[in-house]
């Protein structure tokens, strides 16, 4: 018999249809009865004391049923890191206080989008402007205007990581390297913008259906800010266009259209419009980046120093990890001896920055990465082989962080070196580059505070064999939904089509912290193997007394099949059994629970993808223009579960990393973003996609189910240090500052030229 | 948000005008939708009236005779005229700049009179029709008129359409003998309006020796398509060659007046006008020698 039946092969999402054939409700789709349309009025300043807000003129126009303020609120400060109630310090809808262009300062509802538009304008704020500061350089030195009373210098949160002897590293380093890095900024850009419609009922309940990648923290986080119980709210995201991160915390649109659905006891739609996406939501975050590297002539890595200093934004958000994370992650994935980290979030009057796919790792891999292979050419060694003598591997103990399990590295550098190979000798004015990479399987840190297991599943058998799954995991294009089908098919030793899955209510799902930090298939996925697992062992308790094995651990099903491991021909049909088995439970179905919570895991996560990708490009000379040409990645992502949920995250991932690299960015004038709009924002589209090609090297990680670990995140990291070293091996030139547009190469071109 | 409007769609040129005329205080013509739309949506344009001229079939045309040339009709998409055998045959450079014009979802609405009459100098068809030497053809009420296409362009967003007035038809001259057309806009990612473009034609003399005629004509580098005309006269009665057209690309960026934008600096794009006017007048070069 196969080893598996269900894992392994290329299984086409379970919601495919439903979506394609447009049946799939968004959020963005839902229509109650008697639902207003809600609006939200945002601060034209980054920093302005509010003086005087008067609704009375929206309140008369026609057609406007309700304009709340902050006065209106129960004037609490929220934030996801709820363990630290300092880093609580967003409101949501502002009451004394502005301090990016974009915070809310009023919400309406009113009979259609017109109205509550043309209300909006007829709020009058009176605001008295406030000097602003717009970069961390500026706004942590002395004297800068502060944003918030309880951070001197607008210092929010400060990290600091070390192990080994940094010092002695580097007086015993043969050669020592420093480089300043920019990391620009970057939007999340989700199909659906984030959107809600909340319905409250005089019985006290409230309902939101929103595009969430965690209806648990979404229900969690409205009721302590609306002052109701945690279950008196309930939150629906069957559907979700897009996450990238951007979807996890509170948003403007689900408390305004809550609260105002709690003043009227009617269904309230709000949905951002796209410049309100770009402007007023959250977005990766912008880091100034000091890297010393100390090495032998060799190549063996010795000391490593990093500094940084991020570009907070207004608020705290999730700011917290990723400034952890990147520090991390800018280690990854090396031995170093020694290293040292020192983190500085900094607030500035901009529109808060937060997580996004890679969470502070693609920032800290292009600055690692790409001083690698200047490291590299200054010592004449081969960017593979620096990278393969230094490479973490399994078993690895990254002291006081991490023990590395599984790690396919090595074998990952080996295919992207056979296949550098096999490209021969490249055109003039072409490169490639490499970028080594590595990330977490979802976070140990329980910064939300959550009393719950952090993911769990519950699994009801019907008389048909039928399987109801009852996850919490959020499916928002990645394909979790899939995925945890497999797994509980392939657990169970049923067919993927036995699977019924139900997941987005937080009324009927069991809790689960969410699609972020690459979690779900590791940790969701031990939940639902778990709960499978359980059931199995109910239902071949029945088989046992038919078959009559030797002890029940020689059972197994698969693929609908019990039988004695050792004669598989021996069996019985699954269905056959189940029916009999609920009619002996007095026909109660067979109903098993799982769950999974990290422990004693270190500080970050209980495993960690690795991977080498190769990015070719050729560079005009002349212009500075890059072309990207193919893009190969070797994935260590331990068993793969769905081959082709890999692929999309592949694809995804590449295109989001590489518009990273080259053509995305957010400049801004005074806080005052210059490009909220699809046409001046440039996304890679499809005809800007190079070939791309992903190897996969399975190893088994032993802490994920069957052996898993992610394939979501990671995939985001290593682009942009590719791209940077392939301009490098091009031109001969090096760009420290993303975006790497044309300019910037063409500049750096003529700099050279001059020496 | 869109602002409300009363929504009026024409299905004849005369309806067209007469409706212009009624709605004289405050209208929008709009035909693919693809410029206007995105300036309704961010509020900078709130018609009272938009008149909808997509169903005037008589505006949707392609017409070629060898005496006067390729005669297209104001509201043919773009994608009609990337697929045209006619125009692939005699004007083979629009087709090519129509392939690397915005998307296909956005070539199968958008239109060539609404890439003109929105006068977008980072537009493409622009710098190819003046160096074409085309003529637009507008209507009103009261009068039809003719205006070569390098007078049309007035400042950015800013044309010499008045207020009743339609644009019909852009008309394109034979071209004269042993002459061709070469365009290339440079952008950071395909399809996307150029950060600079050069369009440039030249006709050589019968021995194909001397430059006897040309047209530069640059794209997003001026608040208008504009001709780089003392560039043109260092090409006119010389013998091109690699100097002369370095020098030549180094005139036509002297004589750009570009901005500086999130999407490029003045600089970087007086360099390109510089860089691409020599590339593309050396393709021009090239392919007029073989032309007949
Ligand atoms: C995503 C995207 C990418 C794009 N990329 C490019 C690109 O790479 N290169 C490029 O050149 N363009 C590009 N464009 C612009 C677009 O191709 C053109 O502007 C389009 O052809 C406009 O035609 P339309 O029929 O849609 O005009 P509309 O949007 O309907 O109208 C545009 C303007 O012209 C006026 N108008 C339209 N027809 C007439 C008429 N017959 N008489 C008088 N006035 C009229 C309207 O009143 C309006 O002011 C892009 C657009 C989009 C949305």
């Amino acid at each position: 018999m196969k080893k598996y039946t269900v894992i392994n092969t290329p299984v086409h999402n379970i919601d495919g249809i439903a979506k394609i054939t447009g049946r799939a409700k968004y959020t963005f789709d839902i229509t109650l009865p008697r639902m207003l349309h809600g609006k939200i009025l945002r601060s034209s300043y980054p920093h302005a004391e509010i003086l005087n807000i008067d609704t009375s003129k929206a309140e008369r126009l026609k057609g406007v049923k309700a304009v709340l303020t902050g006065k209106d609120t129960l004037g609490l400060k929220q934030g996801i890191w709820r363990r630290f109630k300092e880093l609580c310090d967003e409101e949501i809808l502002a009451r004394d206080k502005v301090r990016y262009i974009g915070e809310p300062v009023a919400t309406v509802a009113a009979i259609d989008e017109d109205t509550a538009e043309e209300a909006l304008d007829l709020i009058e704020v009176e605001y008295k402007p406030l000097p602003g500061v717009f970069e961390p350089l500026e706004a942590i030195k002395e004297g800068a205007p502060q944003l918030h009373e309880q951070a001197e210098r607008n210092i929010n949160v400060t990290r600091h990581i070390e192990w080994g002897d940094v010092d002695d590293g580097f007086q015993k380093a043969d050669y020592v390297r420093e480089d300043w890095f920019r990391c620009s900024s970057q939007a999340h850009v989700c199909m659906e913008t984030h959107c809600a419609v909340a319905d409250y009922t005089p019985e006290g309940k409230l309902t939101v259906y929103t595009s969430t990648q965690s209806h648990y923290y979404i229900k969690v986080l409205l009721a302590e800010i609306l002052g109701l119980r945690e279950n008196d709210v309930r939150v629906i995201s069957r559907y979700t266009g897009g996450g990238f991160g951007s979807k996890f915390e509170l948003d403007s649109a689900q408390f305004c259209s809550s609260l105002l659905s709690m003043k009227l006891c009617q269904p309230v739609k709000i949905v951002l419009s796209r410049e309100e996406e770009f402007t007023a939501t959250k977005r990766r975050t912008p880091m100034f980046y000091y890297v010393r590297s100390g090495v032998k002539k060799d190549g063996t890595f010795l000391a490593k120093e990093a500094r940084v200093f991020t570009e907070g934004g207004a608020y705290t958000a999730m700011g917290a990890t990723a400034l952890y994370l990147t520090g991390f992650f800018q280690s990854f994935p090396y031995v170093w001896p020694s290293y040292r980290y020192d983190g500085y979030r900094v607030y500035t009057n901009t529109a808060p920055t937060s997580a996004m796919r890679g969470f502070g790792a693609p920032q800290a891999t292009f600055c690692a990465e790409t001083q690698i292979d200047l490291i590299a050419d200054e010592l004449g060694i081969d960017p593979i082989e620096i990278r393969r003598k230094n490479a973490m591997y399994p078993g690895y103990e990254v002291p006081g962080q991490a023990t590395i399990q599984s790690c396919g590295l090595d074998q990952c550098l080996d295919k992207i070196d056979g296949w550098i190979k096999s490209r021969g000798e490249l055109p003039r004015h072409r490169g490639i580059g490499i970028a080594a990479y590595g990330f977490m399987s979802g976070g140990i840190f329980n910064w939300f505070d959550t009393p719950y297991a952090f993911s769990s599943a519950v699994i009801q058998i019907n008389i048909d064999g039928k399987v109801d799954l009852f996850v919490g995991s959020q499916d928002m294009g990645q394909g979790s939904n899939t995925t945890m089908a497999m797994i509980c098919a392939e657990e169970l030793g049923v067919k993927f089509e036995d699977i019924r899955l139900h997941m987005g209510d937080t009324e009927n799902c069991p809790v689960d912290l969410g699609a972020w930090g690459s979690r779900e298939t590791l940790m969701q996925g031990n939940a639902v193997k778990m709960a499978a697992s359980k059931a199995k062992q109910q239902i071949l308790e029945f088989a046992t007394a038919k078959l009559s094995p030797n002890i029940v651990y020689d059972l197994d099903i698969k693929d609908g099949w019990i039988h004695l491991i050792a004669r598989p021909e021996r069996g019985l049909s699954y269905y056959d059994v189940v029916k009999e088995a609920i009619r002996g439970k007095e026909g109660q179905p067979i109903i098993a629970r799982g769950h999974y919570t990290p422990h004693r895991k270190g500080m970050i996560s209980p495993a960690y993808s690795f991977g080498v990708q190769a990015v070719e490009a050729d560079v005009d000379p002349e212009t500075g223009k890059i072309t990207l040409k193919n893009c190969v990645t070797a994935h260590d992502c331990g068993q793969v579960i769905n081959p082709l949920g890999v692929k999309g995250q592949l694809e995804g991932a590449m295109a989001m990393a590489a518009g990273y690299g080259f053509t995305e960015d957010l400049p801004m004038d005074e806080g005052k973003i210059l490009n909220p709009n699809l046409v001046d924002y440039m996304l890679l589209r499809a005809t800007e996609m190079p070939e791309t090609e992903v190897m996969e090297v399975e190893t088994y990680e032993p802490e994920g189910p069957f052996g898993a670990k992610e394939a979501g995140e990671g995939l985001t990291n290593p682009t942009a240090g590719a791209l940077s070293n392939a301009v490098f091996h091009a031109t001969g030139i090096s760009i420290k500052n993303l975006p790497i547009t044309p300019e910037k190469v063409f500049n750096a071109l003529k700099e050279k030229k001059k020496k | 948000m869109i602002h409300n409007f009363n929504y009026r769609r024409a299905t004849s040129v005369e309806e067209t005008l007469g409706l212009l005329e009624k709605c004289k205080e405050d209208y929008k013509i709009i035909c693919g939708g693809q410029s206007l739309l995105i300036l309704m949506r961010q509020g900078l344009v709130a018609p009272e009236n938009l008149i909808d001229i997509k169903s005037v079939k008589e505006m949707s045309y392609i017409d070629y005779d060898p005496k006067n040339g390729l005669k297209i009709g104001a509201a043919t998409i773009h994608r009609e005229i990337e697929k045209s055998p006619l125009i692939k045959k005699y004007y083979p450079v629009l087709v090519e700049m129509e392939k690397n014009l915005a998307s296909v979802q956005t070539r199968n609405w958008g239109t060539i009179g609404g890439n003109l009459a929105h006068g977008d100098p980072a537009g493409d068809p622009g710098p190819i029709l003046i160096a074409s030497n085309a003529t637009v053809k507008m209507a009103s009420l009261e009068r039809e008129r003719i205006l070569p296409l390098e007078d049309f362009f007035i400042d950015i967003f800013e044309t010499a359409l008045e207020e009743g007035e339609l644009l019909t038809e852009i008309q394109l001259p034979i071209l004269p003998k042993k002459t061709a057309v070469a365009y290339e806009k440079f952008s950071i990612i395909k399809n996307q309006q150029g950060i600079v473009s050069v369009a440039v034609s030249i006709t050589i003399d019968e021995d194909a020796v001397k430059c006897k005629d040309a047209r530069i004509v640059l794209g997003a580098a001026a608040a208008i398509p504009l001709r780089a005309k003392e560039a043109e006269q260092m090409l006119i009665g010389k013998k091109i060659d690699t100097k002369l057209l370095a020098s030549v690309g180094k005139k036509a960026s002297e004589e750009s007046d570009p901005v500086s934008d999130i999407h490029a600096t003045e600089t970087y794009r007086r360099f390109l006008v510089k860089t691409l006017t020599t590339k593309v007048a050396k393709k021009a070069w090239e392919l007029a020698k073989a032309a007949n």
